[in-house]
């Protein structure tokens, strides 16, 4: 532990910079690195080798970006449209060429490397200088780039050349390394990664919590903390003598935090483990230090030590970890297949399922399928066995994987695992399922959704092996005929026929009778054909009914010839009262007998008819043709509504007992209604005539009503 | 704005404020001044979600009704089509916007459909070429519209007649669709109850679908488990064809006559003015208003929820009570002597003053009612009415209704009457159908042989088969009819139709206690298979019954309800000892008017 910090060059008096190996690489590269051009990406990121180098650099500003390109010993700032020559403040003179420039990580700050061995550090702008170095190297550096760490006030530039390193910042003296291979230089968002034929290495400034805790002879709480606790485990009395202290100064808060930030910038697990015993430790002593630092601390360690081990080899910090997030990490992870590292990291930190165990079950659903060499069968089992009803997996996005890759009957199968139809219907239409749709269809309930197969089906199929098609499916055989009967009347038809649904084809061909003809006989050839259909569908009344109809229909059309006037399409019911308005009575009982209108409804009708007429006279000859069987009451009643009491009062003698009393009280006879309720003993007609006198004119009927009342209780 | 919807058991209000919340993320999508060209059936029911005050504030500036040719002119940057899913709307839209196209300016188009996107409406719009005119084509699932603090509708008209005539199950697709939103907002329903039939086109129970495609919608979404606590305890699912009986039967309580006689049409009702004119002295009813009196009806108003659910008898006392509180109110104002004692008077006043409004309209209302209840054709039509449901002379053909075919009274009540002896007589025998049948073409025409037709198909025309009346089993084992009914202080759910009990409302009161398996007998010749499904909740979310607390109950009406059954529920839920309570849901809130009228034809 006490060397710990010789690996740690000062630069200047405020910062160090360290350097530390990743892995030892054992690449069985073909050529040397520096035939090479190097590409790596940044948090960890791979590293890709590829030939030919150029020289120029993109800097971004205001999210324009712009080249900037170095001529001799001038700059040029190229855009879209213009390229204007600029100079950096305060150059050193003498430059006769620059031979490198590097762009920092956060595209803020810019290097600039001159043939006289100067290196002029400032912003991105050109604005501004921030320091300047002279390493007295002429020779061309191969490469240069910014190491800083966010949120650090410390700017620095790694150079190096084929076997030196140098670390170069605000400040007289910079660090330097020897090389012992080819290397090169990947900046990060808060280092350097530097890697060779054999070594990988990451090069950054010391944190500000590992540099309180570690700094030789430090007094800081965290470092204190670190001392007590190790004195705590040798069960020394220093231990407590180290608390006291921290604590008389009331840091211990601090003296955590910083172990536990630490910790997370410490490549080595027994390092970071000693710093999070340490901060355990401490918080022991504290009453109210929420927990979530600390928890979240010894997640995110974990996680990255395992990513970090070399079977998987992203060697990323903690402060990259935080800005690329666990679920970019994630994805990384599934990119290199990688998924039961991916799904233990879900599960361990226990993300909800959607966006971790089930995504990435479906990408590895999504890889599985792309095996050919394993059969379809296996292959869904196995699919089906891992995703089971996992929330948030679709099988349909797997099955359209194993569609794309030319595996329909795999893509099939997948899809029987699908619950969402909405998302199998489209496929299988896609792979020209077309019937197996048709029945998932069918099974979701949705109609839109079936109407779609259907549309599909009828374009796809010859009528023949549709409508068989149709057959095997009574509800979508229903919807198909509701679009008919909407869209293609004669369809209709024929899907009636093919069922042998004579009920049905009946009642079209009365829709048709009335719609599609105009002339009579048009519509007495449907009506025809209507009446056939319902013979067929065994519905005699139905039949009759129609046919009664067409002689109807016939009738009503001659006596538009003869009578003129309207007739047609009226009810048998108004085409008698039409005649009898007509004064055609013989015609209208001819009609009634022919169509054998019962006579109780045919007295009604008369009735009507001719109090509409006001044919008085006519009315009571009628009346007298023969006994009424609907009774006188409704004579007198017909006539009320005519304001005829005159006539009225003829027939309410003749109204029966039972009524009597009713029909007296509508022609306004008190009186004598009094009379009768008197003799029929009644108490409701009692009731009721009472209810109708009025004031002094039936004064005395209802005292006459009141003494039987009275008499009747006697009894 | 809705406060009426947030009283009940079940705050439907946070339902009514979800789909406003939907509305308003579609307009805003639509950047921009608007002109919305609605679908004229949907004005009604979205009234109920949203005022024109909200859709204003969103930009909408001009409101049309789709039509063919042009769109009225609009100086607007959106326009927005609100419809259904049906092809021939689809036809109008492409005729808009193709005149559109040629008349200059290009406008964006946008279409929202109500309540489900259709790949099938979308192939149309291709084919007639103008899919590609609109940018946003989304979906607004307004599947349940709350109407009331324990009422919801679907308000799609043609439930019944697509499943049973047409067997067309797109409103049970909704529905289920319907049911899942409303799981999503006051969490899973841990049991399911149902009771429906089987169709005849094989396609498997009604009821059953409904339930099966809940259960395979839960499948669907279970990406997002429900975290939410339970509201209800049950769903009880009930078709339609289970009880024909009860919608054909006159309503007798309040809000069911209003509907009977002037039909209540999205909480609206639409009433002769001449009772509503202002009474002023010295105009001699000069100017009588000619126009309609709208008037809307709803438990936000305090005189209206406590006498709607009575029987029309009882409305009476209440009203003339409350005159005599409100005069005595007014009379308060002698008085009130100190400043404070006036200053209390009036800030009562407004309160008052609407108090007094309520009463005068309701009063109005009660007098037009009373006058067509005192009729004799009124008296003579419930006579008949009781008589075949409490079992007599159910075989014959009945003189009233003879003679109200011989008057040529309206179709719909001849209609209504038959059915309702049909239904009460488990069928009626082919002599006495037959007649009816003869008798109602020979007066009415014979074009309404397709409409005995569809009756028949949906069975509420039937010759009796086999010779058996089931009806008197049904009628004594459910109590449908009795003889001792309490019209001014229900004891029983038969005060709401003077004497019968509504089938479908004892049903569920038999649910609910002692339970199904005490009437297994008459289930099994109720038709339809009857069922129980659990839907498994997560530990944390198990109910624990405080002692006294009452179940809540969603009962879903496939295929339409009626006030009287509403209001029957309502007296259940409110027994002191009843243990249960009920929100409704239904796929249309009818008549037997309304009904029988959906299920006409007619060919020209």
């Amino acid at each position: 532990m006490d060397c710990y910090t010789a690996n740690w060059n000062p630069l200047g008096d405020s910062a160090f910079y360290r350097k530390y190996e990743l892995y030892s690489m054992d690449w069985d590269l073909k050529e040397e690195l520096r035939d090479c051009l190097v590409a790596a990406a940044p948090y960890g990121g791979p590293i890709g080798l590829q030939s030919a180098p150029s020289c120029w650099t993109v800097l971004c500003q205001d999210r324009v970006a712009h080249i900037l390109l170095a001529v001799g010993p001038d700059l040029y700032l190229l855009d879209h449209a213009a390229c204007s020559a600029v100079t950096p403040p305060g150059l050193a003179p003498g430059v006769s060429s620059f031979l490198q420039m590097a762009v920092s990580f956060t595209y803020r700050h810019l290097a600039l490397f001159t043939d006289t061995g100067y290196i002029w550090m400032g912003t991105a702008s050109l604005k501004e200088k921030l320091c300047e170095f002279n390493c007295n190297i002429r020779a061309p550096p191969k490469q240069m780039v910014w190491c800083s760490r966010p949120r650090s006030k410390e700017r620095a530039v790694v150079v190096a050349w084929e076997r030196r390193l140098m670390v170069v910042g605000d400040a007289p003296e910079s660090i330097q390394f020897v090389l012992d291979e080819d290397s090169y230089l990947v900046p990060e968002l808060d280092g350097v990664r530097i890697f060779s034929r054999s070594t990988h290495e990451f090069l950054h400034e010391v944190p500000a919590a590992s540099e309180e805790i570690f700094k030789i002879a430090s007094m800081a709480p965290g470092a204190l903390l670190l001392e007590a606790q190790k004195e705590y485990e040798k069960e020394s009395q220093k231990a407590d003598e180290y608390l006291r202290e921290i604590q008389e100064l009331g840091q211990l808060t601090q003296a955590v935090q910083q172990c536990i930030e630490a910790a997370g910038h410490e490549h080595q697990p027994d390092m970071q483990k000693s710093l999070l015993r340490a901060a355990s430790f401490g918080k022991c002593f504290l009453d109210r230090f929420p927990p979530d630092s600390f928890v979240h601390m010894c997640q995110d360690l974990r996680v990255l030590n395992a990513v970090r081990d070399y079977h998987i080899g992203i060697p990323l910090t903690y402060s990259q970890y935080k800005q690329l997030t666990i679920q970019v990490l994630l994805d990384r992870l599934v990119l290199r297949r990688l998924y039961p590292l991916a799904i233990q990291i879900c599960e361990y930190l226990r993300l909800p399922e959607v966006q971790g165990v089930s995504r990435i079950l479906a990408h590895w659903a999504c890889y599985k399928v792309q095996q050919k060499d394993v059969s379809d069968e296996d292959v869904a089992r196995a699919i089906n066995q891992k995703l089971g009803d996992t929330p948030g997996v679709s099988y349909s996005d797997i099955a359209a994987r194993a569609y794309g890759c030319g595996r329909t009957e795999l893509a099939i199968k997948l899809l029987e695992y699908e619950p969402r139809s909405g998302e199998q219907v489209p496929l299988l239409l896609k792979m020209k399922r077309s019937k197996l749709a048709l029945s998932k269809a069918i099974e979701s309930g949705d109609t839109d959704l079936v109407f779609t197969v259907l549309l599909h089906l009828k374009n796809e199929l010859n009528r023949g092996d549709f409508f068989m098609t149709l057959r095997n499916q009574p509800m979508a055989l229903s919807l198909y005929r509701q679009f008919c009967k909407h869209q293609e009347l004669e369809t209709l038809k024929d899907l009636y026929n093919q069922d042998d649904n004579h009920q049905e084809l009946g009642s079209f061909h009365i829709r048709a009778s009335y719609a599609a003809e105009e002339r009579i006989e048009g519509r007495v050839a449907a009506l025809q054909t209507a009446a056939d259909a319902f013979y067929k569908a065994k519905n005699e009344f139905a039949a009759k009914a129609t046919e009664d109809q067409m002689r109807l229909l016939r009738l009503q059309r001659r006596l538009e010839d003869e009578l003129g006037g309207q007739f047609l399409d009226l009810s048998l019911h108004d085409t008698v009262t039409t005649l009898i308005l007509g004064g055609h009575n013989k015609r209208a009982e001819q009609l009634a007998r022919d169509f054998r209108i019962p006579d109780k409804r045919l007295w009604w009708l008369k009735l009507t008819a001719l109090a509409d007429l006001e044919d008085w006279e006519e009315l009571e000859k009628f009346s007298k043709s023969k006994k009424s069987p609907i009774g006188y009451l409704p004579f007198v009643e017909i006539c009320m509504k005519q304001h005829n009491k005159y006539e009225a009062k003829k027939y309410a003698s003749r109204v029966g007992p039972e009524q009597k009393v009713k029909a007296l009280l509508l022609v306004g006879d008190v009186a004598q209604a009094a009379d009768v309720a008197i003799e029929h003993r009644n108490e409701a007609e009692l009731s009721l005539v009472l209810s109708h006198c009025t004031g002094a004119t039936d004064g005395a009927t209802a005292d006459k009503i009141q003494r039987a009342r009275a008499q009747a209780q006697k009894k | 704005m809705a406060a009426h919807l947030s009283y009940g058991r079940v705050n439907l209000n946070v339902l009514r404020e979800a789909v406003r919340r939907e509305l308003r993320e579609f307009l805003d999508k639509c950047a921009g001044s608007k002109a919305i060209v609605w679908d004229e059936y949907l004005t009604g029911p979205f009234g109920l979600i949203a005022q024109y005050s909200l859709l204003k504030e969103h930009e909408v500036e001009k409101m049309f009704t789709l039509k063919g040719n042009r769109l009225p002119a609009a100086d607007v940057k959106n326009i927005i089509f609100f419809v259904r899913p049906r092809l021939e709307l689809m036809d109008i839209i492409a005729e808009n916007v193709l005149s559109e196209d040629r008349r200059g300016p290009t406008r964006d188009f946008h279409i929202l459909f109500v309540p489900r996107r259709s790949l099938l409406c979308e192939q149309r719009l291709k084919d007639l070429g103008v899919l590609g005119s609109f940018i946003h084509r989304e979906e607004y699932s307004l599947d349940l519209i709350p109407f009331d603090g324990d009422l919801l509708s679907m308000e799609s008209e043609g439930a019944f007649k697509e499943c049973y005539l047409e067997g067309d199950q797109t409103s049970l697709y909704h529905a289920a669709k319907g049911l899942m939103t409303l799981q999503a907002l006051y969490g899973t329903i841990p049991q399911i109850f149902g009771k429906g039939e089987c169709a005849r086109v094989r396609t498997g129970c009604f009821v059953v679908q409904v339930a099966n495609m809940m259960i395979r919608m839960k499948r669907e979404f279970t990406g997002s488990q429900n975290s939410i606590f339970p509201v209800f305890d049950n769903l009880l699912l009930l078709d339609r064809n289970v009880d024909l009986l009860t919608p054909l039967a006159t309503q007798l309580t309040y809000e069911g006559l209003i509907d009977e006689i002037y039909g209540i049409q999205n909480s609206y009702v639409k009433l002769p003015p001449e009772k509503f004119a202002p009474k002023k002295q010295g105009d001699g009813g000069k100017d009588l208003p000619t126009e309609a009196k709208k008037l809307q009806l709803n438990s936000a108003e305090e005189l209206y929820a406590e006498i709607r659910d009575k029987n029309f008898n009882a409305v009476g006392s209440v009203l003339s009570k409350k005159a005599k509180i409100i005069s005595a109110a007014f009379e308060e104002r002698h008085n009130a002597k100190t400043v404070g004692e006036i200053k209390q008077f009036v800030s009562q006043l407004p309160h008052m003053q609407a108090a007094r409004g309520s009463l005068a309209n309701h009063t109005s209302i009660a007098e037009l009612i009373k006058d067509v209840t005192t009729s004799e054709d009124f008296f003579d039509k419930l006579t008949v009415e009781q008589e075949f449901m409490s079992g007599i002379d159910t075989d014959k053909v009945n003189n009233y209704i003879e003679d109200c075919i011989a008057q040529k009274h309206s179709l719909i009540k001849v209609l209504r009457l038959v059915c309702l002896q049909s239904v009460c007589n488990s069928g009626l025998k082919q002599k006495v159908l037959d007649y009816y049948k003869r008798e109602i073409l020979q007066t009415y025409g014979y074009e309404h042989i397709l409409t005995l037709h569809n009756l028949e198909k949906a069975g509420l025309l039937k010759p009796q088969t086999g010779g058996r009346n089931n009806y008197p089993t049904i009628r004594k084992t459910l109590r449908l009819w009795m003889d001792d009914v309490n019209e001014q202080n229900p004891t029983d759910i038969s005060y709401v139709y003077s004497g019968y009990a509504p089938l479908s409302v004892r049903l569920a009161q038999l649910l609910s206690r002692p339970g199904w398996r005490s009437i297994e007998e008459v289930l099994r010749i109720l038709p339809g298979p009857h069922f129980e499904e659990r839907q498994p909740l997560p530990t944390g979310l198990q109910k624990k019954r405080q002692p006294g607390e009452n179940r809540v109950t969603l009962i879903f009406f496939l295929g339409g309800v009626t006030f009287a059954e509403i209001a029957a529920l309502r007296f259940l839920s409110q027994l002191e000892d009843g243990g249960t309570e009920y929100v409704i849901a239904t796929t249309k809130l009818m008549n037997g008017t309304s009904w029988i009228e959906a299920l006409m034809e007619k060919p020209f």
